[in-house]
């Protein structure tokens, strides 16, 4: 025996596991969590700082919270979902517009009609291409696909997205054809306008519909909200790009209204948040709070810059710019204070303890404490 | 179909050994979530997320405990878990139909599905499921799926060395708690009260499957105090998209009809 004894310690095979610590060569994954894709060594994670506190809980008797951390898991999405909600917009309310015009004698509007197409079959693609890229693969997508849930805004989202996708294709492929096919593409443009509305408003469902509490708060007026910057992200794309002064004035118009609209409903989403002025915290201080100052002034700007008669080829290039920003910076910004707002957890404990939890629902406060 | 089954999480009965947490790693191969040193008392977990599926919560209070008179200070110990919701906002909310409700009652993610669109965990009033960064889909607590199936309670109720953690059908964790709660007042324990064990108790959820016996607000535990499922509210948001969607188009038919023409 003696000479080939072997000491414990060289007896021991160093193993480079994953976070998960266990040796794969000895032990199989089965477990419930087994598809959990582990990183990283058990060295490296011990590596790891815990953020160090900017400010110290504030323990409250009559205002508690657990050492002021977050109540919610924050929302993950990144910077494509925003922009699916502009582009989803832009796209539904172009959609929209290109049926209105195919109403009654389009002799004077076929340029038009066609743009709409244009702009709503592009929009469509580069939608699908956003959702792939926020979920990382085309294959996720169709998952969407393979049920059919009313509860799920997402899912009739999904759906709202594929009819819109197949009708815009339909409308700008046939609509310019003659015969039966131009009818076929002239059906497709009217229904794409249904859909198209849809698809303009429905983000806003989905925003609202959450457990964030400044989303929740503004989940009547987020529709509306989605719904009349898609207009006016409609118009003042037009602004930057139709040269024609017949069309301009249908745009126009389409735009302005959208963009005073959009204006509006967004001092009415902030009067409602303030109800409960724990909730309404992300719009006042902060990045949040600049972000979404912003966007408004852009949009009023653009909206006053719009409405000036004598109206020069720069003026109105400036004018449609300030408005696709201030759109797009809504867009951005309602994504960042919802963030934010999912950070603080008194603004959910605030929110429900005013009364619109679920007391919102049933008339009482269920809390026995 | 089995009989609903659940969890009572008896959080005056909780000795805060986090033999739960231990458990459900383990069993069910979760890997770490990096070993931080937070501050927060003796919990370094912090929260529930995709990772981690119990989470014990260390409160420290300057208020006597109720029947103990020496000192102004007690703790709180809680292990949060999934509450299964009677109505699951992320159940509602998946797009997929990854989400799904089981034979036992319990909210069930299927990873196969799942699409890490991350709409659930936005859904979730209580902040329980997350999204994993590494293989990007939603994950939470199963009931320990695996092994109800194989008649077997969940690793944490097995673990739980104070029985802080019960398993069982429902209705009998129903029975039990309100007779420990009439128990705890009667030795002079008044603040006792159950959190989420019915519908009656918690309306915007329609009762929870794994409920909780509190001591003290839900906030001190870092639970909502009237949470409610977003789908219950959902209705007015679909109206003012209707609503919204029919004044564009009336817009545009205007536009249509008046704006196009050269005034004259």
């Amino acid at each position: 025996m003696s000479g080939t004894a072997v000491r414990y310690k060289d007896s021991v095979q160093p193993v480079r596991t994953d976070s998960r610590d266990i040796d794969r060569r000895v032990a199989v994954l089965t477990g419930e969590a087994a598809d959990q894709q582990a990183s990283g060594t058990a060295g490296e994670h011990a590596q790891k700082q815990a953020e160090v506190w900017r400010n110290l809980p504030q323990p409250e008797a009559n205002d508690p919270t657990y050492y002021d951390r977050p109540l919610l898991n924050e929302p993950v999405w990144k910077w494509a979902i925003p922009t699916y909600d502009y582009i989803g917009g832009l796209t539904g309310a172009a959609l929209v517009l290109g049926a209105a015009a195919q109403i009654g004698d389009t002799a004077s509007r076929e340029r038009l009609i066609r743009r709409c197409h244009r702009i709503g079959f592009a929009g469509v693609v580069v939608s699908a291409a956003l959702l792939v890229e926020d979920l990382g693969k085309p294959s996720r997508v169709l998952n969407m696909l393979r049920v059919f849930r009313p509860t799920s805004v997402m899912n009739m989202g999904a759906w709202i997205l594929m009819g819109s996708s197949v009708l815009a294709f339909g409308a700008f492929v046939l609509r310019p054809r003659k015969g039966r096919l131009r009818r076929v593409g002239q059906f497709c443009g009217y229904a794409a306008g249904v859909f198209g509305a849809a698809l303009a408003t429905y983000t806003g469902v989905l925003t609202g519909n959450t457990a964030v509490p400044l989303w929740q708060a503004s989940r009547k007026i987020l529709p509306i909200l989605f719904g009349v910057s898609a207009m006016s992200s409609v118009g003042t794309l037009f602004e930057l790009t139709v040269e024609s002064a017949e069309e301009r004035r249908l745009t126009k118009l389409f735009g302005t209204v959208g963009q005073t609209a959009e204006l509006a409903a967004e001092i009415v989403m902030e009067r409602q948040a303030a109800v409960v002025p724990r909730v309404a915290r992300p719009l006042h201080r902060g990045l949040g709070g600049f972000l979404w100052r912003s966007a408004m002034l852009l949009t009023g700007t653009g909206l006053l810059l719009g409405l000036t008669p004598r109206h020069t080829r720069n003026r109105r290039i400036v004018s449609g710019l300030l408005g696709t920003l201030g759109s797009v910076l809504m867009r951005f910004t309602v994504e960042h204070v919802g963030t934010v707002s999912a950070r603080d957890a008194r603004a959910s404990f605030h929110q429900q303890r005013a009364g619109y939890g679920a007391a919102e629902v049933t008339g009482r406060t269920a809390a026995v404490l | 179909m089995a009989e609903t089954k659940g969890f009572f999480t008896d959080t005056t009965l909780c000795i805060g050994c986090k033999a739960c947490e231990v458990a459900c790693k383990q069993w069910n191969q979760l890997p770490d979530d990096g070993f931080l040193f937070t501050g927060m008392s003796y919990d370094n977990t912090v929260h529930l997320g995709a990772s981690t599926w119990r989470h014990v919560a260390f409160i420290e209070r300057p208020v006597p405990l109720t029947p103990q008179h020496d000192g102004a200070f007690s703790w709180l110990f809680s292990s949060d878990v999934c509450k299964h919701c009677a109505r699951a906002g992320c159940l509602e909310s998946c797009p997929t139909g990854a989400i799904v409700r089981t034979e036992y009652g319990s909210v069930y993610v299927q990873p196969d599905v799942c699409n890490g669109c991350g709409y659930c965990i936005v859904s979730c009033p209580f902040g329980v499921i997350n999204r994993r960064e590494e293989d990007g889909q939603a994950w939470k607590c199963t009931l320990c799926y695996d092994r109800l199936r194989e008649d077997m309670i969940p690793a944490c109720a097995k673990a739980c060395p104070t029985e802080s953690i019960q398993f069982g059908n429902l209705e009998d964790l129903r029975e039990h708690a309100k007779e420990r709660v009439r128990k705890l007042h009667e030795s002079g324990a008044h603040n006792a009260y159950l959190y989420g064990a019915t519908a009656e108790d918690q309306p915007g959820t329609e009762g929870l499957n794994a409920f909780f016996l509190l001591m003290d607000k839900p906030e001190v535990y870092n639970l909502p105090p009237d949470p409610c499922v977003p789908t219950k509210k959902v209705k007015d948001s679909w109206l003012a998209a209707g609503a919204t969607a029919a004044a564009i188009a009336l817009v545009a038919v205007g536009a249509g009809l008046f704006g196009g023409r050269e005034r004259v």
